[in-house]
């Protein structure tokens, strides 16, 4: 961060057609966010890039754009009483030390191996995380689909039980949430580890979400609404931490954030329309096709740290723009999930409020 | 036609221009002058609050008129989901393990 003015020179001009991409990219990626507490940002960096953004501008604007949007989402979803403010914070500061330190780990990566050996140590971190973490996600809701049982509550997984058994004097806290008391000795390595991969790969809510499901016990639909508020203690963080040295580009900021309030509202509106197995469903979706799409960008950092055999400039091209375009095929698989939920619910509620109103009659 | 009237007067259309107007007008200043801003903005250091308190000010505007554009198009939440829920409990998979108390005698 030492060349900042000169980055900070590079703020690009507007023109209507970057306003409009960035308006509805900010509008899908809010959507997504909405319904699952994350997972619209990670495209939004890489959107601002391709309109010749410079990264750490880009990466500043969007963590200045997420914030706000994480708040106005987290006060819709604690309307519904889907929020632990009080899980969310603590888990928050602890999310807060781990950008911290991925950040500190990312400069020392690119400052030993450039460029090429950041981005590589990113894709790698993106597809181990996202295959581990996707597919047990996405196995659980298909489970829960496939069992029929997709109406009843959700049950606590075996490693949350545990979790809420161990007692440490000192340690405990009650959750909502939860509807237990845990010790915060177990929130604090699931937040570092959060925060990690917010600082690693922008969505630290492919860690966070499922960590407060599986590994504490709570509800889908309280985790995902406690991670924006997860996602609110971190990117004010964040935000104040690239704003100090003159990062971020408000007007960018203000554009997405533009488009993404309003899909953050549906999307925390499609939440109360969905079975609790519909946000696993979109996460584990969204993940494992995020997974191809970073995937297939590794040979290209290999080639360029010189560990295989030099990629030609036309394969390195194809490879870039394909892994761009499954990113954001898997934003629009995403929200096309949630609309689609939310289309159904809505007509099953009208359907079931007419018939009620016939009865009456 | 009254009932038309009724539920049009339920709809928060009042808020949602108010706010709107607040909204345009917050962009309005950010892009007319974006030059001016973007300058002042990036000195870092103690200006460092300026676009944090303007992502602030969107967040409150914009966040308010988005909220009340769905209400007024009739995109709300469902009902159910409003209503007070007593608190009930989890269930789980097996028997929770209870904490055994232990002796331990030293001969």
């Amino acid at each position: 961060m030492h060349n900042i003015p000169f980055e900070a020179a590079n703020f690009i001009d507007l023109n209507l057609m970057n306003i409009l991409y960035l308006f509805i990219v900010g509008f899908i990626g809010g959507l997504v966010s909405g319904f699952i507490g994350s997972g619209g940002a990670f495209v939004l960096t890489p959107a601002m890039m391709s309109l010749g953004v410079p990264g750490l501008v880009a990466v500043a604007s969007n963590m200045c754009h997420k914030f706000p949007k994480a708040l106005v989402g987290a006060i819709k979803r604690a309307k519904y009483g889907q929020v632990d403010v009080k899980l969310g914070i603590i888990f928050g500061i602890f999310a807060e030390a781990g950008v911290f330190y991925g950040a500190n780990i990312q400069e020392k990566i690119k400052a030993a191996f450039g460029d090429a050996g950041s981005n590589l140590y990113v894709s790698v971190a993106f597809v181990l995380v996202l295959a581990v973490v996707g597919g047990l996600v996405l196995r659980d809701a298909v489970r829960t689909y496939r069992s029929g049982n997709a109406d009843a509550e959700e049950k606590v997984a075996q490693l949350a039980q545990w979790v809420q058994s161990i007692n440490i004097p000192g340690t405990m806290v009650y959750f909502k949430s939860l509807k237990a008391r845990v010790s915060v000795l177990f929130i604090i390595p699931l937040g570092f580890a959060t925060g990690m991969l917010a600082a690693t790969i922008a969505v630290g809510g492919f860690i966070g979400v499922p960590s407060m499901i599986y590994v504490l016990g709570a509800p889908s639909l309280m985790g995902s609404a406690t991670e924006l508020v997860v996602a609110f203690v971190m990117g004010l963080g964040g935000s104040f931490k690239y704003a100090l040295h003159g990062l971020v580009d408000i007007r960018l900021a203000g554009i997405i954030l533009a488009g993404s309030l309003f899909g953050i509202q549906l999307g925390a509106i499609g939440t109360t329309y969905v079975k609790p197995f519909v946000i696993k469903l979109v996460m584990g979706v969204i993940m494992v096709i995020v997974l191809f799409s970073r995937g297939l960008m590794v040979p290209v950092y290999l080639s360029q740290l010189g560990l295989i055999q030099t990629l030609t400039d036309t394969t390195v091209k194809i490879l870039k723009n394909t892994s761009f375009a499954i990113m954001a095929f898997a934003l629009l698989t995403g929200a096309f999930i949630v609309l689609q939920a939310m289309y159904k619910g809505h007509k099953a509620e009208r359907q079931m409020a007419e018939k009620e109103a016939m009865e009456i009659a | 036609m009254a009932q038309n009237y009724e539920k049009l007067k339920k709809k928060p259309v009042g808020k949602m221009i108010a706010y709107g107007i607040a909204s345009v007008g917050l962009y309005a200043a950010l892009l007319l002058n974006q030059s001016s801003i973007t300058a002042l903005f990036t000195r870092g250091a103690w200006y460092a609050a300026l676009p944090i308190a303007t992502a602030f000010a969107i967040s409150f505007i914009h966040g308010g008129f988005t909220s009340y554009f769905w209400s007024v198009l009739g995109v709300e939440a469902t009902k159910k989901s409003l209503r007070t829920r007593p608190e009930e409990k989890r269930s789980y998979d097996r028997e929770r393990p209870q904490p055994q108390p232990r002796l331990r005698a030293r001969v």
